[in-house]
């Protein structure tokens, strides 16, 4: 016999259905053939999508959000990675202070992280551009990839290291042939989820941000100038790129957990640390 | 190489072993002191500090706090923020354990699917959302020329859009896939074994709520409801653009303070007041389980 969940899915339909008809009608609205943002729905045309891809502003907006997202997946790969290591390998005293300093931006709102980063590069004479972006990203992202990547470490057999160690594989050795090679699914995910977090950020970002606007400045000015299909253009365009990171990132983590799962294990709930 | 020299190198290796790990972090923990650390440190001080346009001077002073303790408009925002922050973490709550509840216990293929539309909903853009709504809430918007056009209504309804209401639900809609997730996790631990057995000694949906989960997810359920309630309460972009004058929050005041009015010591004060009000409310939240004694439920 099995729990009854009739009520359940009902519910969970129409929270499906609230989280993705205003984002379905978002889309549909940039393919309008007139300028109008309510019904009835006219006709196709891909006349906003040319609209948009020749604006200059769109282009380098585009190109700093790329140029932001892709600095800040690097630099959260090499610093999370070696911090997961350290945090999952050591048994040092300083573990607790130090997942509480990775953590906390996790438990901090985006207002209050912005505020003090604005207040610390004014104080400290950093002018505001694309590089001070690139750091406030770094910090908020950090806590997320530490997260999947102190997880996938955590489910790793320790004898696959200790039987490479008996047989003279140094560190190195080990890192690159035993657990590399366990974990890194699971690490392009977490990068992924990095760079569509950063590609999509605008809390911190607006108080960081210099004369160079990234992709969600540009639409946050554009909503405050004008309402046409403009906006639905470069919002689907947005929502597209952080739409296809997020299915690479959880087709990763669910090859991880088919790997890792026995046949009797919950795959659903394996995949859920990402 | 000598058996003495194998265990001395061995013996190095692991002391290696000992130091290596924590030194991994040094880089990352180097940036976080530098770059996170300072910033709070530095805003902190500030509050203290004496305004100045757009700047701060020395005294030291407590004027930034009580100016922001005692400014009516601060009392009405931060009631505004309190009521759209409580509104949408009950609605987020609410909505989020019966979803989540679905993922953990129904069977087949589809649990994945749903896992991966609710997660990836989280990564539609948050300037998204916010639009979104504005296009189906906004007087010429979607939900008004529908029910337009099947005759429903004659004249728009005006109350969707510039409002509370308007702020709340656009706030449910960009933190129920986190909802959804912190209690899927807490569901994770309730065996359906539990929940069978419920049903057989006769308990019907509303007894088995009552009775069995909602006891066993109470602490994950208040930890997403502070969750939620956090990230709303200082939310400063949705009500800029779906909030008209009703559904003004504290943090577009706080935002205002840096930007367009240059007063720092009130902005960081006040913030700063809102995050000892965020805290307190956690500590609230933990008393009261421990009290209710839910803070520690054995599963086995």
């Amino acid at each position: 016999m099995t729990v009854r969940s009739r009520g359940a899915l009902a519910i969970t339909i129409a929270a499906l259905l609230f989280l993705y008809v205003p984002l379905a009608v978002v889309v549909l609205f940039s393919f309008h053939e007139t300028g109008s943002l309510s019904l009835p729905f006219t006709g196709f045309s891909l006349r906003w999508y040319r609209f948009v891809l020749s604006d200059p502003g769109f282009r380098s907006a585009l190109e700093n959000s790329l140029f932001v997202a892709a600095w800040t997946s690097v630099i959260t790969l090499l610093l999370g990675t070696l911090a997961s290591f350290g945090l999952a390998r050591t048994r040092s005293r300083l573990r607790g202070p130090l997942a509480l300093l990775f953590f906390l931006p996790i438990t901090l709102p985006g207002l209050f992280i912005g505020l003090s980063m604005l207040v610390f590069f004014v104080r400290v004479n950093i002018d505001l551009s694309l590089t001070t972006v690139i750091i406030a990203h770094c910090v908020y992202v950090f806590p997320y990839f530490l997260l999947i990547a102190i997880a996938a470490l955590e489910r790793l057999d320790p004898a696959l290291e200790e039987a490479a160690a008996d047989l003279g594989a140094n560190g190195w050795l080990r890192f690159w042939r035993v657990t590399m090679p366990q974990i890194w699914p699971l690490l392009v995910g977490a990068t992924c989820l990095a760079f569509a977090l950063s590609f999509d950020e605008f809390v911190i970002t607006f108080f960081v941000i210099g004369p160079d606007g990234t992709l969600p400045l540009y639409i946050w000015s554009q909503l405050r100038r004008t309402v046409d299909p403009s906006i639905n253009v470069v919002s689907t365009l947005l929502m597209t790129v952080t739409l296809v990171l997020w299915l690479v990132a959880f087709l990763f983590a669910l090859r991880a957990a088919r790997r890792k799962a026995a046949s009797g294990d919950d795959l659903v709930a394996e995949v859920v640390p990402l | 190489m000598s058996a003495a020299e194998n265990e001395a190198t061995q013996a190095a290796r692991a002391r290696g072993l000992q130091l290596g790990p924590v030194l991994l972090t040094l880089p990352a923990t180097a940036a976080m002191l530098v770059f996170f650390v300072a910033p709070i440190a530095i805003f902190v001080v500030y509050s203290f500090l004496t305004a100045q346009l757009y700047d701060v001077s020395r005294p030291f002073t407590l004027d930034a706090y009580s100016a922001a303790l005692n400014s009516d408009l601060n009392r009405t925002l931060a009631r505004n923020s309190i009521e759209i922050g409580l509104l949408s973490a009950i609605f987020s709550v609410a909505l989020a354990l019966p979803v989540a509840y679905w993922l953990r216990y129904a069977t087949g293929r589809w649990r994945m699917v749903v896992l991966f539309l609710i997660t990836a909903s989280m990564f539609a853009s948050y300037l998204v959302r916010i639009y979104a709504w504005r296009t189906m809430l906004g007087e010429h918007g979607v939900v008004n020329s529908a029910l337009e056009s099947l005759g429903i209504i004659d004249q728009p309804l005006g109350f969707l859009i510039f409002n509370r209401f308007a702020v709340t639900v656009a706030l449910v809609h960009i933190f129920l896939p986190y909802a959804v997730l912190v209690l899927f996790a807490g569901f994770q631990p309730i065996r359906p074994g539990l929940l069978e057995a419920a049903q057989d000694l006769g308990a019907g949906a509303y007894v088995r709520w009552r009775r069995v989960i909602l006891p066993l997810v109470a602490a994950p359920a208040l930890s997403a409801f502070l969750f939620v309630f956090v990230l709303s309460a200082s939310d400063y972009v949705t009500p800029q653009f779906v909030g008209g004058s009703s559904g003004v929050m504290l943090g577009v005041q706080v935002q205002a303070n840096f930007t367009t009015v240059g007063n720092y010591p009130l902005g960081a004060a006040t913030s700063l007041l809102m995050l000892a009000a965020f805290v307190t409310l956690y500590f609230a939240i933990r008393f009261g389980l421990r009290l209710a004694k839910l803070d520690r439920v054995r599963f086995s």
